[in-house]
């Protein structure tokens, strides 16, 4: 295996928009620097915040005219909780985009299904976004989202704009349902079960935390998917992004550069092991 | 490989070896006794060379006493072409960056291992060029290789194929026979060096001294199992009780993951300045630390004994996947300098034997 010098060092760069999503959660629109290619759905950046740390970051969303890509983060620890002080101006330093996306080429003609957990749906958004502008291209798309309650579902003020895709449907659920709450409650897994498709015309995108992978990819098998129609965005402890660190290994792979998309039949050796 | 093939000289060329190294503007780095332990210093004169002491190495014991032929210590080649820490870049509250100068130091390591030799062409596959560091270092690098003949008690170089003699990769190559020196070079320095020194080709009855005295420290330097089959056969068992029997003695403490000539991994720690600079440092890191998994609000290998079936599986399995050569060169290092004295052979024997009590 030969391999390329890779950088450690963040490109500084700027914060266009902040956007405030949930009580923990805001997304951070950044400028790609100069000579950065676009990124493509599923994979991350590194951000790096002054003397704080450098934090692993999905693309949630691009716009290529102005060259801004959308993180959406949550805040969950030492770096992420400064996250939430940034504001428009602000500078951050930039090394991405690392990883290996989605297989979209692969979907076409094909349905989708997306099911997301949390902080999982933000790396399917540029799925959609791709699906809604080529809509002919591909198949049905279902989308079935799960948040902790009503108030975590992240992006709720586009579910209409998700809906309004012909042939698609959106199915929500959440663990602790609100008084107003009049959707789904429960796990997200449990919307496998009741979606009707057929396994072979068909793929699945999975992301969200890892115990919620196992079961909906339990799931997706009992209902016949085979494991090359199902990917998966694994998520570790991230310290280099490039194959470096050693910390995101799963098995022989590194999640930073070998995904952290992978088929389900490349890592069915390991994905069910215990503390692999 | 060797470009001369086999010489006689006299131990004291050693020495001359030394000088000329220096005169080159090398610097010397080789094993000097500090604090009752061999490590890997910078050499200022040919004296400071470990001499008349030998390491005794057990499971969790080290300590010299007075002998003709000494291995190593727990430093190795690591230290030198990717420090323990390493300030990636400082930066100002006005976001300047500032990058660390890298030193462009022709380094020599004197008298070192055939096992440390192999641990380097490993790191090798991990870090040149791509690790601008590494590679900047290591280009200056000459190597002059002491091959063992008498492994220690933690040693499984025979087992690993990466020693007790040196096969390819330094620049000479000497063994020591009571007071005669059988040399080898392998590269035009190599010849250089030898050309040096007083020898001739190599007799009949040295070489066959020479070949008594290399196959029997290769049969003393076995693990006690084979590598055929041995990768695919711990992933088959990567389900086996031993791994939680045997980390029951272990601390998490990565001794291990230090003193290993080819662990890699690295944390960055941030660290800030009361003026508004700040550092970020790349600082060694193991899988036997609790942290290393850990990610915000979950752990991927919590227990202590996941995260040894994780060193035990890098470095027999996955890193045959990942560079196409084992992460393990059997220096025993690990074993020795396990405080609690947990032998890795003996670990992939039991995996091996699935004969655990349930
Ligand atoms: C490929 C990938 C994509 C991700 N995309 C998103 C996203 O779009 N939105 C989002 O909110 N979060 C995302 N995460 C998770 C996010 O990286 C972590 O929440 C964040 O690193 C936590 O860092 P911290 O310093 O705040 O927390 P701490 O717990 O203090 O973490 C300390 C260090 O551990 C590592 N770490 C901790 N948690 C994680 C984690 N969950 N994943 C990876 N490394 C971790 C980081 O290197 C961090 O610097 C993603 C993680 C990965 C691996
Ligand atoms: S795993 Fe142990 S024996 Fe193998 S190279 Fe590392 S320290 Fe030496
Ligand atoms: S040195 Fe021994 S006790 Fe320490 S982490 Fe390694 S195996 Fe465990
Ligand atoms: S994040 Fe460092 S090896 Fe993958």
């Amino acid at each position: 295996m030969s391999r390329a010098s890779a950088s450690l060092i963040p490109m500084k760069t700027v914060i266009t928009r902040v956007r405030v999503e949930t009580e923990n959660v805001k997304t951070y629109y950044v400028r790609l620097p100069e000579g950065v290619e676009l990124p493509k759905p599923g994979q991350f950046n590194m951000l790096y915040v002054h003397g704080v740390g450098e934090v692993p970051i999905s693309v949630s969303d691009v716009d290529a005219d102005s060259r801004a890509v959308a993180h959406t983060t949550r805040f969950a620890g030492s770096v992420t909780r400064t996250f939430a002080l940034l504001k428009e101006g602000d500078i951050v330093g930039f090394r991405g985009p690392y990883g290996v996306g989605w297989p979209i080429e692969l979907v076409t003609n094909k349905n989708l299904v997306l099911i997301a957990g949390g902080i999982g749906l933000p790396p399917l958004r540029p799925v959609i976004r791709e699906i809604a502008r080529n809509r002919s291209a591909y198949g049905k798309l279902i989308i079935l989202y799960g948040a902790r309650t009503p108030k975590d579902l992240i992006f709720s003020y586009e579910y209409r704009e998700y809906e309004s895709i012909p042939d698609t449907e959106l199915l929500l659920t959440v663990d602790v349902p609100s008084e107003e709450w009049k959707g789904n409650s429960g796990v997200v897994t449990n919307l496998v079960k009741v979606v009707n498709v057929n396994p072979d015309e068909t793929y699945a995108f999975v992301c969200g935390p890892e115990v919620m992978m196992r079961q909906a990819t339990q799931e997706l098998l009992r209902k016949g998917f085979k494991t090359n129609r199902i990917y998966l965005s694994l998520e570790r402890r991230m310290k280099c992004g490039v194959g470096l660190c050693g910390h995101c290994q799963m098995g022989p792979y590194f999640v930073c550069k070998h995904g952290p998309v992978f088929p389900l039949w490349f890592i069915s050796k390991y994905f069910w092991v215990d503390q692999i | 490989m060797s470009v001369s093939g086999l010489y006689v000289g006299h131990t004291k060329g050693i020495e001359m070896i030394f000088n000329e190294l220096k005169r080159l503007d090398y610097v010397v780095v080789g094993y000097k006794v500090e604090e009752d332990v061999l490590k890997l210093r910078e050499l200022n004169s040919f004296e400071e060379l470990a001499s008349g002491v030998e390491d005794v190495q057990n499971p969790g014991r080290y300590y010299l006493v007075r002998g003709k032929f000494s291995r190593h210590g727990p430093d190795s080649l690591k230290r030198f072409f990717y420090p323990p820490t390493l300030t990636l870049f400082s930066i100002s509250p006005k976001w300047d960056m500032s990058m660390p100068d890298y030193v462009n130091r022709k380094i020599a390591f004197l008298g070192i291992k055939p096992c440390d030799l192999v641990a380097l062409k490993v790191l090798d596959r991990v870090l040149l060029n791509v690790d601008e560091y590494y590679t900047r270092l290591r280009r200056n690098t000459a190597l002059i290789i002491e091959n063992c003949t008498a492994p220690g008690n933690t040693c499984f170089c025979a087992t690993m194929s990466t020693g007790p003699r040196a096969r390819d990769s330094f620049d000479l190559a000497y063994t020591r026979l009571d007071s005669r020196l059988v040399l080898e070079a392998g590269s035009d320095l190599g010849l250089r060096l030898l050309s040096l020194l007083e020898v001739e080709p190599i007799d009949d009855s040295t070489y066959r001294d020479f070949e008594t005295v290399m196959r029997k420290a290769s049969e003393k330097a076995r693990a006690g199992f084979e590598l055929s089959e041995l990768p695919e056969l711990l992933e088959l068992n990567i389900g086996s009780k031993a791994f939680k029997e045997v980390a029951g003695k272990c601390l998490g403490c990565a001794n291990c993951n230090m003193v290993c000539p080819t662990c890699f991994c690295f944390d960055v720690l941030d660290v800030p300045k009361i003026d508004g600079f700040a550092d970020r440092v790349r600082v060694w890191d193991g899988c036997l630390n609790f942290t290393y998994a850990q990610v915000a609000g979950g752990h991927f290998r919590s227990d202590l004994w996941a995260r040894y079936r994780h060193f035990v599986l890098h470095k027999f399995t996955y890193w045959i996947k990942q560079f196409g050569t084992y992460g393990c060169v059997g220096c025993g290092r690990c074993i020795t300098w396990c405080p609690t004295g947990i032998d890795l052979r003996e670990s992939v024997k039991k995996v091996l034997r699935g004969d655990v009590d349930e």
